[in-house]
């Protein structure tokens, strides 16, 4: 009897063992889908910055159309490389995703860096930012050429972020293209710049758009010249340095990549996931908060082909001013 | 009155759940080292996008009021500044603990810090437009200067040898000298540890010179004997002690709600300067850094009015006047809402759901930080072979929860080794603190003037505000020495 019991308690056993084994298979054959795992985000800057809020809004909708859970790994330091490191350190199968900026980009172009522009293949671009010169109200300059005319004079206080940033080589390409003079003086972040900006410290700026459109608005600043190929649709009345002859144009863009290698169905599926995440109300009215259009959302292949255009040219801008070997 | 009329804003209950929530979540992140609000807000953030607008941002308000009180609990308790601006509470919070005052040192921050932070709300709803312009007024001639003046109490910070406190000065100093150069881009001490480009991370340092120092220092004590549990830990502060604190507490408040508006800085420095200037002006200066009540009342209610001076510019202006500001106008992004002079005009609703929410934040805190403060004192009772290695294991999760990055631990575990053995040799970790604080405000701001000068230092002279904080710092080193040779004439 008692063996009895042994032998059906044994069997019992032994169907379950062969139930948890088929379970592994049937997980194995799952892993082909994608993803079979959450999705992790790589960001370089702090929490709450903008690449993070960016990030985690595209997040949001994400999740539900990858079907997966994503996070958020923050990896600070040296301009992006430690982030840039981190990713390499990855396998090339999609369930890593870097949020890029200019700040990678320069970096990069600086030399020296863990990764090359060209062990990235772009998903989709979340954001873009064009940089646009401002001056405070009370002061002379009305146009952009004034600005242009006083700078050979004494060189013009123009205020941004750290050295070696998209801000500093903008505004060092827009003084050599202008045949021009500035004297950069670096600032902690967007507020900071502003602040200097009304309070009449600094002569002008090149700032994003929404970090000064309250006080374009309450007439403490002006807008003097865009940053882009057209000019922005907030702005109609505001010309592009293009316009003036003055080849330079710069944006904070952000957006989404992945290593190659990556495979390309993929990356298809990934960039679908970001794209309708981006369309679904949640990132728009985002968006339109941070004083942006839905201009600013690009594919793969759009976006792919920008990040390697701005390192093209950031590369080229570090060479002339000294900055890169 | 409209203000009065408008309190009906927060009263529904789904409005004032939140608000309770969030306090009481924000108080307990204050209190973990290595969590802070403005973390916690950036976690938060895509979550409260279901909620209505006003409601997320008074959530979000309230958990800040609430975070920068927590990190005084840890501070007092077990020496870990849960957050940055409780890193001067320690200084006197600890000892007091250690003294077997834990239930009076937590009183008085709760009700000090409740103070500072409605006094500042009341001047934010009031004053704002008009004083967020202060903003403006300061470039960075004015921050050099206000560093400088912060600087020049570092000798005197803690009751030790003013010689070793300006040593302990010069080595925090030094700790902020570590990074990218902002001006220059030139990386100093970094020895290719990506890591350390944007500087060293303040909280693994003040983790490790306040609560890592603090275990080697009970695990060299070496008696057996169990200490009598004093039940007296447990009780709230008398009448007459916060009575006499009064003066400072207003001191502090006025000093954190002005800092709390400039752009730059916010409750950290509040609250060292708040913390100089009661010892300055306090009859017990001896017992500073001994578990004086008056020390513990500063620091609070100056990191407090911080957090209402913050909300200011961040406000009136659109400009985050703390790291943890610029999280909340994050928040006004994604649910379409602008900060800045029309706030005022356009959404007084909006602003008023703030201003009550962070009100009621205060009251909450109130509540809770007196009736923990009897709970929590129990702490200081835990036996040290319990408490301590607990202490460290808070320690460790604590710098690596950051930035998730272990270079943070190494800094944390460097920095109790030294700060053990400083603390051996007389120092005090305050002055190293305030070193590390001010240092890269102190650098910037005058390689920005510079430029801004055109290289001419004699340009400080046509700056009324900076000459002022100049004149302050002269007075507050030369008036005794000045005073003495006075007095000595005299007498000849």
């Amino acid at each position: 009897m008692i063996k009895k019991i042994q032998s059906l308690f044994l069997s019992f056993a032994l169907i379950i063992t062969s139930f948890i084994g088929l379970g592994q298979v049937a997980t194995i054959a799952v892993a082909d889908e994608f993803p079979a795992k959450p999705i992790e985000v790589v960001t370089h800057a702090g929490l709450g910055g903008g690449t993070d809020t960016t990030a985690r809004m595209l997040l949001i909708r994400t999740r539900k159309n990858l079907k997966n859970n994503a996070y958020i790994t923050p990896k600070k330091g040296d301009g992006g490389n430690k982030a840039m490191s981190y990713v390499k350190s990855k396998p090339r199968d999609g369930h890593t995703v870097l949020a890029i900026t200019p700040t990678h980009l320069f970096r990069m172009a600086r030399g020296g860096a863990a990764l090359n522009i060209d062990d990235f293949v772009g998903v989709a671009r979340t954001t873009v930012d064009p940089i646009v010169i401002f001056v405070n109200a009370k002061s002379p300059y009305k146009t952009i050429e004034d600005l242009i005319k006083a700078g050979n004079k004494k060189p013009i206080k123009y205020g941004g972020t750290n050295v070696g940033s998209v801000d500093h080589i903008s505004g060092l390409i827009f003084a050599r293209e202008a045949k021009t003079k500035i004297a950069f003086v670096p600032f902690e972040g967007g507020g900071a710049i502003m602040t200097n900006l009304v309070g009449a410290q600094i002569d002008a700026a090149g700032l994003n758009l929404d970090e000064g459109k309250d006080q374009l608005e309450s007439g403490e600043l002006r807008v003097l010249a865009v940053m882009a190929d057209e000019r922005l649709s907030a702005l109609p009345d505001t010309p592009t340095l293009k316009e003036k002859g003055i080849n330079a144009s710069f944006a904070t863009v952000r957006g989404v990549v992945v290593l190659k290698g990556t495979p390309a169905d993929r990356i298809a599926k990934l960039e679908k996931g970001f794209l309708k995440a981006m369309a679904h109300p949640v990132y728009q009215n985002y968006l339109t908060g941070a004083g942006l259009d839905a201009s600013s959302v690009a594919g793969s292949a759009a976006w792919d082909a920008e990040i390697k255009k701005i390192y093209k040219e950031a590369r080229a801008a570090l060479v002339s001013l000294g900055l890169a070997k | 009155m409209e203000l009065i009329s408008k309190i009906t804003l927060i009263l529904d209950l789904t409005t004032f759940l939140l608000i309770l929530g969030s306090t009481i979540v924000g108080v307990l992140i204050g209190a973990l080292p290595g969590l802070s609000s403005g973390m916690a807000i950036a976690l938060l953030l895509p979550f409260t996008i279901y909620l209505e607008p006003n409601q997320a941002i008074a959530a979000m308000a309230a958990l800040y009021c609430g975070g920068t009180f927590g990190g005084s609990i840890t501070a007092i308790l077990i020496n870990a500044p849960g957050a940055p601006p409780a890193a001067a509470t320690a200084f006197d919070g600890f000892p007091m603990a250690q003294n077997g005052q834990a239930g009076k040192a937590l009183g008085m921050a709760a009700v000090s810090s409740v103070i500072g932070g409605i006094i500042s709300l009341i001047v934010l709803i009031i004053f704002a437009p008009t004083l967020a312009k202060i903003a403006y007024k300061f470039g960075p001639p004015e921050y050099f200067a206000l560093a400088i003046f912060g600087l020049s109490m570092l000798a005197s910070i803690s009751s030790k040898s003013p010689v070793k406190n300006l040593i302990g000065g010069l080595i925090g100093l030094f700790v902020a000298t570590i990074g990218v150069h902002l001006t220059t881009g030139i990386s100093r001490f970094t020895f290719s540890i990506d890591e350390l480009f944007e500087g060293v991370s303040f909280v693994p340092v003040l983790i490790g010179l306040f609560a890592m120092s603090e275990i080697f220092v009970q695990a060299s004590k070496s008696e057996l004997l169990l200490e009598r549990i004093k039940f007296s830990a447990i009780k709230l502060p008398s009448i007459t002690e916060f009575k006499n604190c009064g003066k400072t507490i207003l001191r502090s408040t006025g000093i954190g709600t002005f800092i709390g508006i400039l752009p730059a800085e916010g409750g950290t420095v509040s609250a060292m300067i708040g913390y100089n200037e009661a010892r300055r002006w306090s009859k017990n200066k001896d017992n500073f850094g001994k578990g004086e009540i008056e020390g513990v009342a500063a620091p609070e209610a100056a990191n407090n009015s911080a957090t209402g001076g913050a909300m200011i510019p961040t406000l009136a202006l659109g400009i985050p006047g703390s790291a943890t500001t610029a999280v909340i106008l994050g928040g006004f992004q994604i649910h379409g809402l602008r900060a800045g002079p029309y706030l005022f005009e356009q959404q007084p609703d909006l602003l008023y759901t703030i201003f009550y929410g962070m009100l009621l934040a205060n009251f909450i805190f109130l509540i809770f930080g007196l009736l923990g403060a009897k709970i929590f004192s129990r702490i200081s009772l835990i036996p040290r072979g319990f408490l301590w290695p607990s202490v460290f294991v808070f320690c460790l999760v604590g710098s690596y929860g950051l930035s998730q990055s272990m270079v943070d631990v190494y800094i944390m575990l460097i920095s109790g080794v030294v700060g053990f053995f400083l603390r051996r040799a007389g120092f005090s970790p305050a002055p190293i603190i305030m070193g590390i604080v001010l240092g890269q405000l102190v650098e910037n701001s005058l390689a920005q003037s510079i430029i801004i000068f055109d290289q001419n230092l004699f340009m400080f002279f046509t700056r009324p505000i900076a000459m002022t904080f100049f004149i302050l710092t002269f007075l507050s080193l030369f008036y005794k020495p000045i005073k003495n040779l006075f007095t000595e004439r005299k007498r000849i």
